[in-house]
């Protein structure tokens, strides 16, 4: 099932998925935020596997700046029955990333193939103006505070520590 | 950039801690972590060395609940603070929506307090993000050591809150102070989401 982010990308992630036959398929901005995914069950994995694949991303390419003076656009990974593949792409909000994962039901050639289209997809992909309106309301604090206080099991309060002489 | 989604109506939100080596960036990571409920957070993925300094960054999902009819969830990072990572604490800052400046209250460590501090400001700007205007809040750590080893709160705000954002006197180890800070930065940041100059530049 495809979940996302940013609405504009669901048809070219679903797509893809469909037609790659992948495992996952997690699409993200380079700082590791979350554009959509495909294949994850709970938010926290997806926002846990986008924050890796960040690093990933972010490494294999000064990696690649060090070696050969430009950085890498793709990384390809085999593992003993499933395999990663993760990519570059362009949207008209930014650079992008797509980390796939996918076991024998796919192949990285078919991955790549599909891989392209949806590439050319997001680069030309309509994306629709932000809401300019305010969307949280004025007293947000309120909520903000029971929310986080129940999070610690604690009521909202402050505790003042003193340095021991 | 928070990433906001209306149709589903959730909001995620990256909070970056960031200080010099030591001053207990990941200890607040792994206090919140201890205490939220496993329905509420996910794993906490620490790329470290084998002696456990952060190597790379330390990342905790959290999942806030409702606000404002919106699911909100947080992302906390860390960075590694030892000077010689500099490449990898611009990578980690990329796309922050507030930074957790955490500053270890030793007198000795000042220097390395206003290093660090300059560092921030250096890499923000080189990342297009005004350093004045990004949420911030201080957390002057350690405050649990013996007076005569530490700045007081006063005079840490003399030497590193010049721009008066909020500050939290903590002992990260023990907990105290990490809730605080936690809220002073998600208030900041929501805050942004609740303006309207903020919504227009969405």
């Amino acid at each position: 099932m495809i979940s996302v982010a940013e609405p504009w990308v669901e048809a070219p992630l679903k797509r893809f998925v469909d037609d790659a036959r992948v495992t996952f398929a997690l699409l993200i901005y380079p700082s590791g935020q979350v554009l959509g995914q495909s294949g994850f069950a709970r938010a926290v994995d997806v926002m846990s596997a986008a924050a890796l694949a960040a690093g990933i991303h972010a490494t294999v390419r000064e990696l690649g700046r060090t070696l050969d003076g430009k950085g890498f656009r793709d990384v390809f990974h085999a593992g003993a029955k499933r395999r990663l593949y993760l990519a570059e792409a362009t949207t008209p909000r930014g650079p992008c990333l797509l980390l796939t994962v996918f076991d024998e039901q796919s192949s990285l050639g078919l991955v790549q193939l599909y891989f392209e289209e949806l590439r050319t997809a997001l680069a030309h992909t309509k994306v629709p103006v932000p809401d300019a309106a305010p969307m949280l309301d004025e007293n947000f604090e309120v909520e903000l505070n029971r929310n986080l206080a129940m999070l610690f099991g604690r009521a909202p309060g402050r505790r003042n520590i003193t340095p021991t002489s | 950039m928070s990433l906001v989604n209306y149709a589903t109506r959730e909001i995620t939100c990256k909070i970056v801690y960031y200080g010099p080596g030591r001053s207990g960036k990941t200890t607040n990571l792994h206090y919140v972590y201890g205490q939220v409920p496993d329905e509420r957070k996910g794993k906490m993925v620490s790329l470290a060395t084998q002696t456990d300094r952060t190597l790379f960054f330390d990342f905790l999902p959290l999942d806030l609940g409702t606000i404002s009819g919106f699911t909100t969830r947080l992302q906390l990072y860390t960075v590694p603070g030892q000077v010689y990572y500099q490449a990898t604490r611009k990578l980690v800052l990329q796309g922050a929506d507030g930074v957790v400046f955490v500053a270890d209250s030793q007198a000795r460590q000042l220097d390395e307090n206003i290093e660090s501090l300059q560092d921030l400001h250096a890499n923000l700007g080189n990342q297009g993000m005004d350093p004045r205007t990004v949420p911030l809040v201080l957390q002057y750590n350690k405050q649990d050591l013996p007076r005569d080893m530490i700045m007081s709160v006063d005079d840490l705000d003399e030497a590193l809150n010049f721009r008066g954002v909020p500050r939290f006197a903590a002992d990260a180890l023990h907990g105290v102070g990490v809730f605080e800070t936690l809220r002073g930065i998600a208030e900041l940041v929501l805050k942004r989401l609740a303006s309207p100059a903020e919504a227009g530049s969405r």
